[in-house]
């Protein structure tokens, strides 16, 4: 198949999320940018931001957006009614942070890793914590959906067997200890990743 | 459980306190469902067996969604599971199911047909509760070739681009044959009360945390009287797909996609419009145009029939064709509430317009074909427009309207190709 010149103009660019998404010859398709990111900028917020809204969406979804900041507050508001887990605090953290790297109306600052939390991306307790999306129900002092880990920590004091019933409970999910919404199994975690997270849960106490 | 002779004779078996209470409480208009009150028990199944996988216990991987899927179909997400085929790909008469566009909200729930129940509640003179095999053994069962698209069909075409999936101008539609039974039969069975002004609809789907609000959209009682409008268990003459809504799933065609509830299982008849996230914040549209990139404004109307809309299914994108021989441009037209009146075809950027042919007859809500034999004189690129009118006169616009959610767009498709000598 030939693609005349004067056909490229119209034919979108494809991305590597949306694939191939050719063939619908509309002009404004050609304003497409290039594939989106598959990790967000880091700056201020950007882990919170992941760990909230990569809970239920790829990321993709953010980086290939450009909204104003009136339209980020509507989506984070959505998301809210939709049932996202986040403390009243953190909400403009994330709009913030949307707000400011992914705005149509003014261009993205350079990324800040020193504001993204070097340590964060270095402490194997962290990631495991942002891979697994566990902040996104549970504070460290806050409860969110589940309880803050300070709470199971202080529940669990003087308990011999703690670390093993935690990353029980970590690995099989479950509902009924601390109320009725359910946490979702963790079934992928390795039994020294589990006790690595019951591990540092227990001295937050 | 309910046979035929006591639905028809209005005595249907009252139903049982519902299976499955704690997915569904709609208790009526202007309640919304606590968060709380979600599945427990597919958590709870899962903590006993726990899977080394992802996928929440209770729901079809996308991998297994996609395998059933025409190559040609592409995701433009996977949290949540979205993706269409782009117009060349939509040549068919009745849209097949593996080019049947996908749009969840949430997980593509795998549900047990034997253990699914249908429930009719809220202002109904008796709540029924029916199993598939009651509902197809109660009332008439009729086919109806139909549309749905997604309210986000097209919105990637919007300048600026609008919040949400960016579904490309040609993808989120599809127009299969639905067989069912008519929701109307259903709803006058279980006895509709006076006051009734709405009709809400719940399925079996849940997000990844307990925590997400369930999908439940409603629309005017009209509509879910409409002949049309059905609950429907087979697609194309087979059971639904799971995507698709397997085992039930209702039907608004010409609707946003969104009116017609996948994996049904719960129908509550209300005095007002559902009150919740789905309906509040979510397909909705400005009464008056705004400024493009602003918000949202406070008096926005909920999305229900789609605008007059076609495109050009055949040439596909840069095909080639001699000059001197025939050219069969087809295509296909939809108008929501609205019958097709016509569809005109440019080869000159719009400068001026021919009438394409149009097959006449078919069900009220499925698309038109039309086509128009283009002889192409002389070598060079060539375009193809096209636009269709609605019997009330509505054409399509050359640029629709801007609007925050980007629903809705209807705006001229157009095709190049090129000739040679």
């Amino acid at each position: 198949m030939r693609v005349a010149p004067a056909a490229r103009s119209v034919v979108p660019v494809i991305t590597a999320v949306m694939l191939a998404i050719g063939g619908a010859a509309i002009a404004q398709l050609s304003a497409q940018e290039a594939a989106p990111a598959l990790t967000l900028t880091p700056g201020k917020g950007a882990d919170l931001t992941m760990a909230r809204c990569g809970l239920c969406h790829e990321i993709t979804h953010i980086t290939r957006a450009r909204l104003s900041r009136g339209e980020w507050q509507d989506n984070v508001r959505n998301m809210i009614e939709r049932g996202m887990p986040i403390a009243p605090d953190e909400i403009p953290i994330v709009v913030e942070y949307l707000a400011t790297y992914y705005n149509r109306d003014s261009a993205a600052p350079a990324a800040d890793p020193a504001a993204a939390s070097a340590a964060a991306a270095q402490d194997p307790v962290q990631r495991l914590l942002g891979d697994n999306a566990c902040l996104s129900c549970h504070g460290v002092d806050q409860k969110i959906v589940g309880p803050s880990f300070r709470e199971v920590a202080a529940r669990y004091a003087g308990d011999t067997g703690a670390s093993a019933r935690i990353a029980g409970k970590i690995k099989a999910g479950g509902a009924g200890n601390w109320g009725s919404i359910p946490m979702p199994p963790h079934a992928g975690l390795s039994d020294a990743e589990l006790a690595q997270l019951a591990a540092w849960i227990l001295t937050r106490k | 459980m309910p046979d035929k002779n006591n639905v028809l004779k209005g005595r249907p078996v009252v139903a049982q306190p519902a299976r499955r209470e704690f997915i569904a409480r709609i208790a009526g208009a202007g309640v919304v469902v606590a968060a709380a009150s979600l599945p427990h028990e597919l958590f709870a199944q899962a903590a006993e067996a726990p899977k080394p996988s992802a996928d929440p216990a209770g729901t079809v991987p996308n991998s297994a969604v996609l395998a059933e899927k025409n190559p040609a179909l592409k995701p433009h997400s996977e949290r949540p599971l979205t993706g269409s085929v782009t117009a060349e790909n939509h040549n068919f008469a009745v849209t097949p199911n593996d080019r049947m566009f996908i749009r969840n909200n949430l997980l593509t729930p795998d549900l047990d047909a034997g253990k699914h129940r249908l429930t009719v509640k809220g202002l109904v003179e008796r709540e029924v509760t029916f199993s598939l095999d009651e509902l197809q053994r109660s009332f008439p069962v009729v086919s109806v070739q139909g549309m749905l698209e997604c309210a986000g069909s097209g919105r990637a075409a919007y300048v600026p681009n609008a919040s949400g999936t960016p579904w490309p101008p040609t993808g989120g539609m599809g127009c299969p044959k639905w067989t069912g039974v008519r929701l109307r039969d259903v709803l006058r069975a279980a006895g509709i009360k006076p006051g009734t002004a709405h009709v809400a609809g719940q399925g079996g789907d849940f997000g990844v945390i307990a925590t997400a609000a369930p999908v439940i959209r409603s629309v005017p009682l009209a509509k879910a009287l409409e002949e049309n409008t059905l609950i429907a268990f087979a697609m194309n003459d087979g059971p639904l797909p799971k995507i698709h809504g397997y085992p039930l799933r209702l039907v608004v065609p010409g609707w946003v996609g969104s009116a017609s509830t996948k994996w049904v299982h719960t129908i509550t008849l209300l005095d007002a419009p559902f009150k919740g996230t789905f309906m509040d914040s979510s397909y909705r549209i400005p009464r008056i145009a705004v400024r493009p990139g602003e918000k949202m404004p406070a008096d926005a109307i909920s999305t229900e029939a789609w605008p007059v809309k076609s495109m050009i299914t055949y040439p596909a994108p840069n095909a080639t064709f001699k000059a001197g021989k025939p050219v069969l441009i087809e295509g296909r037209a939809w108008g929501g509430e609205g019958a097709i009146e016509k569809v005109e075809v440019s080869f000159n950027e719009g400068a001026s317009w021919q009438r394409a042919a149009i097959n006449s007859g078919g069900d009220k809500y499925a698309w038109r074909i039309f086509s128009y034999e283009f002889w192409p004189q002389s070598a060079g690129y060539a375009t193809v427009l096209a636009r269709a009118t609605d019997d009330k006169g509505n054409a399509q616009p050359i640029v629709p309207a801007w609007n925050p959610l980007g629903y809705f767009w209807n705006g001229i498709h157009r095709v190049g190709f090129m000739v040679e000598a």
